[in-house]
């Protein structure tokens, strides 16, 4: 069994879900892109209009569907081509994030971030970072669905 | 002290007068103690309506049913609608109205203050081996006939949990109401079972709650009792879909399933916690999710745990006011953003 589980972790690559909007961090990852910023490919980017739009289902539905950790990211607080999504965003995400802790799944597979049309380099970083915390976790398993 | 026959009488008098088409109250059931919800129409009915500690109910739940029947057979009422409402039963009111279900003219609401006591937790007095056939408020105490007699029983020990950590017994919003406004009253600190349950880690956590969504049976009968689930479609529920004669087989197969039906964990999480969410800002703690799970899933922390966050990050109090914003439909500069990298 432990032979098993070493040989999963070392071949372990996390599957990220990111919902990126479509004015800011989209941009942000293309710039990124275009930049040839070295960033790691876990990464699906799902384009989206706006943070605020993205219902608890798109992130609970990635879970399911076996995402080891999900992304949600846009503009930042003032800069949101819907003037106040991303206010709404912030609110319901920080709902939904305390509702997965509290059931006991692991905080650190949820993550929201700002990431500018600009910041191609951050979007790197987030990536980059999300990636590292996720390695250690290994897969995730407890909403993935699939006969147990 | 709520007067029964105070309540018979207002009941009685705005049916006489025509003032209402009916009175959504509490009768005696045929299952002995318990109460069970009814709607009067006639005057001469008022004398069905009781008031005791079984009277657990959330009675808002038929303001929906009413609505949705006036809709569904395109009648028009001209006359509001009677509720008696306790203390949570009036928030549920509100909040409905404050989602513009219906108007507060559409209904009119006899408050019933929870005074001293609250309802019966009928699971904590099967624990305790009573079979009552009757029951009754008696200032701080349940009093129960048994086939031995009377017994009396400390509301504390009986009460329902929501009861003993609620914060608001008295219906604020009301028309007329019957008792006296004991708001002060508080047995346990809100969110006392919460608090409780959040104190293990989050390891244990996930071992509970991987047990509870396991058992689930996705019966739906938490949904189906909940007066703010009153959607015809319900996102979690394929069946609750639409479907005309121009609806393909094709396009009933394609059709974007978030949840499936089958009652697996993985499904049942989802439910419970799309459910959870939904619910958010909304639900009022009347608890009746959790008293009508067949398979006792603790529900209320998952709604206590959205309601906690609500009032101590984005100071909101569902139920309130009708005319205020809801909780994920407005939002303040001050919310919590720090988890944002």
């Amino acid at each position: 069994m432990s032979e098993q589980q070493a040989e999963v972790t070392t071949d372990y690559e996390p599957r990220i879900v990111a919902f990126l909007c479509k004015w800011c961090s989209s941009a942000g990852s293309d710039l990124a892109g275009v930049s040839r910023i070295q960033y790691p490919s876990n990464a699906t980017p799902i384009t989206v209009p706006c943070t605020g739009s993205i219902s608890p289902n798109y992130i609970l539905s990635a879970l399911k569907k076996g995402a080891d950790g999900v992304l949600v990211s846009g503009c930042h607080i003032g800069d949101c081509h819907y003037i106040e999504g991303n206010f709404l965003a912030r609110r319901k995400i920080h709902l939904v994030k305390e509702l997965l802790g509290f059931v006991g799944i692991e905080q650190d597979r949820f993550r929201m971030s700002w990431v500018s049309a600009a910041e191609g380099a951050k979007y790197s970083q987030v990536i980059k970072d999300f990636v590292e915390d996720l390695r250690p976790l290994g897969p995730q398993t407890k909403v993935k669905a699939g006969r147990s | 002290m709520i007067n029964l026959q105070d309540m018979r009488d207002t009941a009685r008098n705005m049916l006489a007068k025509n003032e209402v088409r009916g009175v959504i109250g509490y009768r005696r059931s045929t299952n002995g103690m318990l109460a069970e919800p009814v709607v009067i129409t006639k005057p001469e009915q008022a004398d069905e309506l009781i008031w005791d500690p079984t009277c657990f109910h959330n009675l808002s739940l038929y303001l929906v049913e009413d609505r949705k029947f006036l809709a569904h057979t395109r009648a028009k009422a001209d006359l509001p609608i009677a509720i008696i409402a306790k203390g949570c039963d009036a928030r549920s009111t509100v909040v409905l109205m404050q989602e513009n279900y219906f108007e507060r003219k559409d209904v009119y609401i006899i408050g019933v203050s929870c005074e001293g006591t609250g309802v019966l937790d009928e699971r904590k007095l099967v624990k305790k081996g009573i079979r009552a056939t009757n029951s009754a408020f008696d200032g701080d105490d349940f009093v129960f006939t048994t086939e031995q007699g009377e017994q009396r029983i400390p509301a504390r020990e009986v009460m329902a949990d929501r009861c003993l950590e609620c914060r608001e017994c008295f219906p604020k919003e009301h028309n007329i109401v019957l008792g006296e406004d004991k708001t002060g009253r508080q047995l346990d600190a809100p969110f006392t079972a919460l608090k409780r349950f959040e104190e293990l880690d989050p390891a244990a956590r996930w071992e509970f709650w991987d047990h509870q969504f396991e058992r689930c049976i996705r019966c739906f009968a938490c949904r189906s009792v909940c007066p703010m689930c009153y959607c015809d479609e319900c996102i979690v529920d394929s069946t609750s879909f639409p479907v005309t004669g121009q609806t393909t087989a094709d396009e009933k197969a394609n059709r974007v399933k978030w949840i499936e039906r089958s009652a697996t964990r993985a499904e049942n999480m989802t439910y419970h916690m799309t459910r959870v969410l939904h619910l958010a800002g909304r639900c009022i703690d009347c608890n009746e999710c959790e008293r009508v799970c067949p398979v006792n899933i603790p529900l209320r922390l998952l709604n206590n745990k959205m309601e906690r966050e609500a009032r101590e990050q984005f100071g909101y109090e569902p139920g309130a006011s009708i005319g205020g914003p809801s909780l994920t439909a407005s939002f303040l500069d001050t919310d919590p953003g720090k988890f944002i990298r």
